[in-house]
């Protein structure tokens, strides 16, 4: 008698479990968020990483593993304003120092950026030169491609 | 959910557990209120069973064969349920195709172009690009992504479907009119036969409701009722999303 509640409770249990598992963002497991940022506005690229520090903020730095990908325009949000004249293509450059103080702030509580290679050769843009902050590591193939890869992970897309 | 603490509970609701585990449980369930939620939860649930599965009274019919609510039927009919929908899941999980049989590609074109069945293969990559915005550069900086994709893809011998879905102003891109990338579009259609071009006929609709346009689209558009319904149509169906 006792064996077959048991049977009973675990069957259930197991069901809650199985309703359980749908969730995306299971106990002790991160949340996986992809930031697409393909346009040059910096107000609406200040706006984005408001959007992060909130989600972080709601989240939790250690639950989150939240990347931000920039391709085409986008990657104006880490061009040096004083290397507009170097590139080919942007019509702004907004990594003035209080962008660079919000990407590292970001960039504290663990927040990848992510820059698209593509981008870089088509625009004639030199990483160590050009660019704030962005180490070889932080170099993706193609950004589009990158967002297709990141969701087949599972993670989640926004585009602010 | 932690199986120890789940036999342990049910343990401890059952009376089996000695003074000392006893009191050991409830000092964790004291500091743990997720555990002492999941116990009371664990304690309803058995009085309910109790309650709900207490012996009938026994019927004064004759002849009639008895089937009693007895609880090894009702435990196999739960665990032949738990059976049921771990198996569903698990081919869910595994067969992502099986869910979208039969689920056709919408195309309202009266000469009937293009039949794109929406059913996967193992390891294709699909992606559909949601376009909204009537910018003509960034619409060519699009198919410079798409193009170098499904040439990448088509090098590496990697499957990979495209849909380039544009509703409300993205809609621009495959107007005669206004898309300054008919060539372009032309081509690459041609080229790839995994590639789609897809229009919204709301946003078709619309135009010519409020703005008295008669919209004519490239020849390579094929048509879907709705465009953000077919983009989340997509994304149910295991597509990669990219808004442009």
């Amino acid at each position: 008698m006792k064996v077959l509640k048991t049977l009973v409770m675990a069957g259930l249990v197991g069901l809650m479990a199985l309703t359980g598992a749908t969730v995306a963002a299971s106990e002790g497991e991160k949340q996986k968020v992809v930031y697409h940022v393909n346009g040059d506005n910096p107000k609406q690229q200040a706006g984005a990483l408001r959007n992060i520090q909130n989600h972080i903020n709601a989240v939790g730095k250690d639950n989150l593993d939240l990347r931000v990908v920039m391709h085409g325009n986008g990657v104006s949000m880490v061009l040096l304003p004083e290397h507009l004249k170097n590139v080919k293509g942007f019509k702004a450059a907004n990594a003035d120092p209080q962008m660079q103080a919000r990407i590292d702030g970001l960039k504290d509580q663990g927040v990848a950026f992510k820059v698209c290679a593509n981008t870089l050769n088509g625009r004639k843009v030199s990483r160590e030169n050009d660019l704030y902050m962005v180490e070889e590591s932080d170099i993706v193939t193609s950004g589009v491609a990158e967002l297709a890869i990141l969701q087949g992970q599972g993670f989640s897309y926004i585009k602010p | 959910m932690r199986s120890e603490d789940d036999l342990e509970l049910n343990a401890y609701i059952d009376g089996e557990l000695s003074p000392d585990q006893q009191a050991e449980l409830l000092e964790s369930m004291r500091s743990d209120p997720e555990l002492a939620r999941h116990a009371s939860e664990l304690g309803q649930l058995k009085a309910q069973l109790r309650l709900a599965y207490a012996d009938p009274p026994k019927p004064q019919r004759q002849g009639v064969a008895k089937v009693g609510a007895s609880w090894r039927a009702i435990a196999a009919s739960f665990l032949l349920l738990g059976l049921g929908l771990v198996s569903g899941w698990v081919l869910h999980a595994n067969a992502p195709g099986l869910g979208i049989q039969g689920d056709r590609f919408v195309v309202l074109d009266p000469a009937g172009r293009g039949q794109a069945p929406a059913i996967t293969e193992e390891g294709e990559t699909r992606i559909v690009f949601h376009l909204t915005n009537p910018d003509q550069t960034l619409a060519g900086e699009l198919l410079d992504d798409v193009e170098s994709m499904l040439a990448a893809y088509e090098s590496d011998g990697r499957p990979l479907r495209i849909e380039v879905v544009g509703h409300s102003e993205g809609l621009s891109l495959l107007r005669e009119r206004l898309s300054q990338h008919k060539e372009r579009i032309h081509q690459l259609a041609g080229q790839y036969t995994n590639l789609t071009f897809v229009a919204c006929q709301n946003t078709i609709n619309r135009l010519k409701v409020e703005r008295g346009i008669e919209v004519k689209l490239v020849p390579d558009a094929e048509v879907i009722d709705s465009g953000v319904s077919h983009v989340v149509k997509r994304q149910k169906e295991g597509w990669s999303y990219i808004r442009v």
